[in-house]
This record gives structure tokens, C-alpha cells and sequence, in this order.
């Protein structure tokens, strides 16, 4: 059976339709509680996850390199839970990651920004204006968040299968609308798109295990194939990469390790002119 | 005795039938092969099969006109599509045009068979794949 992602511009309200519609689906509920299970597979306090998905967290909160690895960990366990069945999913920011799966539909929720404006006027006792500006900031602050580390642009409707406004449609009229999108043939399960899980949930397992000692890579896997392209490899090379090869081949599904060290052309150009 | 599951399969690549037909006699299937798809759509206005699995990109007739013409012509007939260019939008296209499985190539005879199986299940047949495994052993 499918799954489905939730997200929204202002997150109380997708947490509701989330709820909703997996108890009228009769499906799982995956939301931000997940984490404390995340933060115990690696050791780490929930708080640091929390603050890898808060675009609103400063630099001194947490490094650019800290949230690029607890954000590694985020969707390696994410993806794990969607290679099951009947999930609805929300809060884990899993639209930006978990995307080109034929049985994933992704919705987004567009809040009634007269509502939305109210609730923050009340919640931070400042006058609709300055809430106004403060929702502004927020979502120019998670516009630029999610285009730094996934590459996408949250606001774009066409990321998502469907994008509804509730300024116009009612929260029950909406998980209704989304109960009778999932059922469509076109979102069911093929081999092929379990097959697509599999192989990103195997790339993002390994790009949470190395990420510690591997910051910055990129991985791609194919039927156990994993193609590793990291952004430097300091010192001496063909030893990082034998380290990283063994390192791949500890984790359980990986049959095969290619390491594709990305050239520094510029460096390459000042070192052949000097 | 049971009647065999009768399968066509067609790919204008002619190693994909080279390779499948052996594949799927072994778990018992009556297989014919084809490379041109206008062949394919003659012999499947002569006769309905179980199962058809089609490549998609193709000349003059793609997979996506097969599998319409199948549905259309034999609705409980299975058409199960591969394809070496596999993507969301047309995975999504082909299970709403009523597709039973979309399978991305490369992939290895015994995850056709796989998907076979489950085919026959859904047709009210039964295929052993352990019969297959023997054979192969």
C-alpha cells in the first residue's frame, strides 16, 4: 500500500491533517516524536536532531557540518520506516528527501495565513503586523534552509502531487480529498518503486555511517551497487578511499563499492602553473 | 493437470527474450517471444494471454499502445512493463493505464519470475518457483 507526506507552511496544521488521516486510513502515524528513536539508534540528545530540522537554529546552535550529518541521520531512519507499508508522515521534513517514489504521495498544506498570522500575534502577544513580518522571516529563513541542504525549493507546488489551501477547503474536506488521492492505482506500490526506497534508503544508510568521518559525500546505490563521490579526500588518497571502501562494505546490503574522489580542477590548474 | 500460464513478451531487444523465455518455461509458462511490436499486436488480436510483458520504448509502437490495446481488448489479461528508462512519471502512467507491475531494467530473471508469480496469484494460478531453483541447481 502507498504512503503519504504531509507538510505545510505552518506546522500545527499538517500535524492535525497527518493525524487524521492516518487514523481514516488506518495507516501508521510517523511525526516528530520519531526522533527520540533516531536519537537513540545513534547516541546523540533529540534536541541536536530537532535543531537540524529548525531553520530557524543559529550557527551557534549548530555548525553547518553538525546538521549536515544529524540531518544523514534523520533520513537514513526515515527511509527505513518507509520501506514499509501505509505511512503517513510528517514533521521529519521527508518532502525534500523522500521524493521520485511512485507510491509516496506528497501534499502539501497551505495554512490560512489570516489564522496563522493570529495564532503567532497571540502566542508572542505582538500586533498581526509584526507577525506578519515574523511568519515572513520564517519562511524566507526555511526557503533558504531547505535549498542549503537538500537542494530544493520547498515552495515550488510542483514538488508536490497535491496542494491544498485551507483558506478555501475545509481540514475534514481535506483528509477526505487526500483518503481518496491515495487510493488511485498510480499510487500503489510497483516493483520498481520499492525498489527505488530500497536503493535511497541504502545510499542514506551509508551516508550516515560515514558521515562522521566523511562529512561531505555523495552517495548513489543501484541492487546493492554504491557509488561513493566524496568532496575531498585529504592526505593520501587512495587510503581514504580504501578506508572508505572497507568502511561501505561493513554495512549490511552493500555488495559493491566504487569511491569517485570529485576533481579540484582549480587546484590541479594553480599546481601545474607553479 | 494445471494449464500452463501462457505469457508473451515482447522487446525489440532480442537478448531480453534470449534470456526471459528460458527463464519463465522453467516455472512452467508457454512462452512466445517477440521483437516487433507489430508482430506482438497481430498475435495478441489472434489470442489472449495471461500475461504480456512489454518493453516500452519501442518503434512505431510502444509499450504504454500495447498495454492500452491489452486492457481494452482482454481486461483480465496481466501486462506487466519494463523498461530501461524507468521513472516516476512514467511508472505513475502505466499503473493508471492498468498496468499489474512496472519493473525498471536491468534486472535479473528471477525477479521477473517474482513478479510473475504474484501475476498468477492475482489470475487464480499457481507457479512454483521453488521447481525453477531446482532446475537451476
Amino acid at each position: 500500500m502507498s504512503s503519504i507526506i504531509i507538510s505545510t507552511d505552518f506546522s500545527p496544521v499538517s500535524q492535525t491533517i497527518a493525524q487524521r488521516t492516518a487514523e481514516a486510513l488506518g495507516y501508521e502515524y510517523l511525526g516528530p516524536e520519531y526522533l527520540a528513536e533516531v536519537a537513540k539508534e545513534h547516541e546523540i540528545p533529540e534536541e541536536k536532531l530537532a535543531k537540524a530540522l529548525d531553520p530557524n537554529a543559529s550557527l551557534w546552535a549548530i555548525s553547518p557540518k553538525k546538521r549536515c550529518l544529524y540531518l544523514a541521520y534523520i533520513q537514513a531512519s526515515v527511509f527505513k520506516r518507509f520501506l514499509g507499508d501505509n505511512l503517513v508522515c510528517q514533521g521529519l521534513a521527508a518532502h525534500l528527501y523522500v521524493r521520485e517514489i511512485s507510491h509516496v504521495l506528497t501534499v502539501r498544506v497551505l495554512a490560512d495565513t489570516k489564522l496563522s498570522v493570529n495564532q503567532i500575534a497571540a502566542d508572542k502577544n505582538v500586533t498581526p503586523k509584526k507577525a506578519r513580518k515574523i511568519l515572513e522571516c520564517r519562511e524566507r529563513r526555511r526557503r533558504r534552509w531547505a535549498e542549503k541542504n537538500f537542494g530544493v525549493n520547498e515552495f515550488d507546488p510542483s514538488l508536490y502531487d497535491m496542494v491544498i489551501s485551507l483558506s478555501q477547503i475545509e481540514t475534514s474536506k481535506a483528509v477526505e480529498v487526500i483518503k481518496d488521492m491515495v487510493g488511485y492505482r498510480k499510487f500503489q506500490p510497483m516493483t520498481y518503486s520499492i525498489k527505488c526506497v530500497k536503493d535511497k534508503a541504502l545510499a542514506c544508510t551509508v551516508r550516515a555511517v560515514l558521515g562522521p568521518r566523511f562529512p561531505r559525500i555523495e552517495v548513489q546505490a543501484r541492487d546493492g551497487t554504491v557509488v561513493i563521490k566524496p568532496n575531498t579526500l585529504k592526505g593520501g588518497k587512495r587510503q581514504q578511499a580504501e578506508a572508505l571502501k572497507e568502511m561501505t562494505y561493513q554495512i549490511p546490503g552493500v555488495e559493491y563499492v566504487e569511491v569517485h574522489p570529485h576533481k579540484n580542477f582549480v587546484r590541479k590548474s594553480n599546481n601545474s602553473q607553479s | 493437470m494445471s494449464k500452463m500460464l501462457e505469457v508473451l513478451i515482447l522487446d525489440d531487444e532480442p537478448i531480453v527474450g534470449k534470456r526471459l523465455k528460458p527463464a519463465l518455461a522453467k516455472i512452467g509458462c508457454e512462452v512466445e517471444v517477440f521483437e516487433d511490436p507489430q508482430a506482438a499486436w497481430q498475435r495478441l488480436d489472434q489470442k489472449e494471454f495471461d500475461i504480456v510483458v512489454t518493453d516500452i520504448r519501442m518503434e512505431e509502437i510502444d509499450g504504454m499502445q500495447i498495454l492500452e490495446h491489452v486492457q481494452e481488448k482482454y481486461p483480465r489479461t496481466k501486462v506487466i512493463m519494463i523498461t530501461g528508462y524507468a521513472m516516476m512519471n512514467l511508472a505513475r502512467e502505466a499503473m493508471d493505464k492498468g498496468a499489474f507491475d512496472f519493473i525498471s531494467k536491468p534486472f535479473k530473471p528471477d525477479d521477473l519470475r517474482l513478479v510473475i508469480a504474484k501475476a498468477a496469484k492475482a489470475l487464480g494460478a499457481s507457479i512454483s518457483l521453488e521447481t525453477a531453483n531446482e532446475n537451476e541447481a
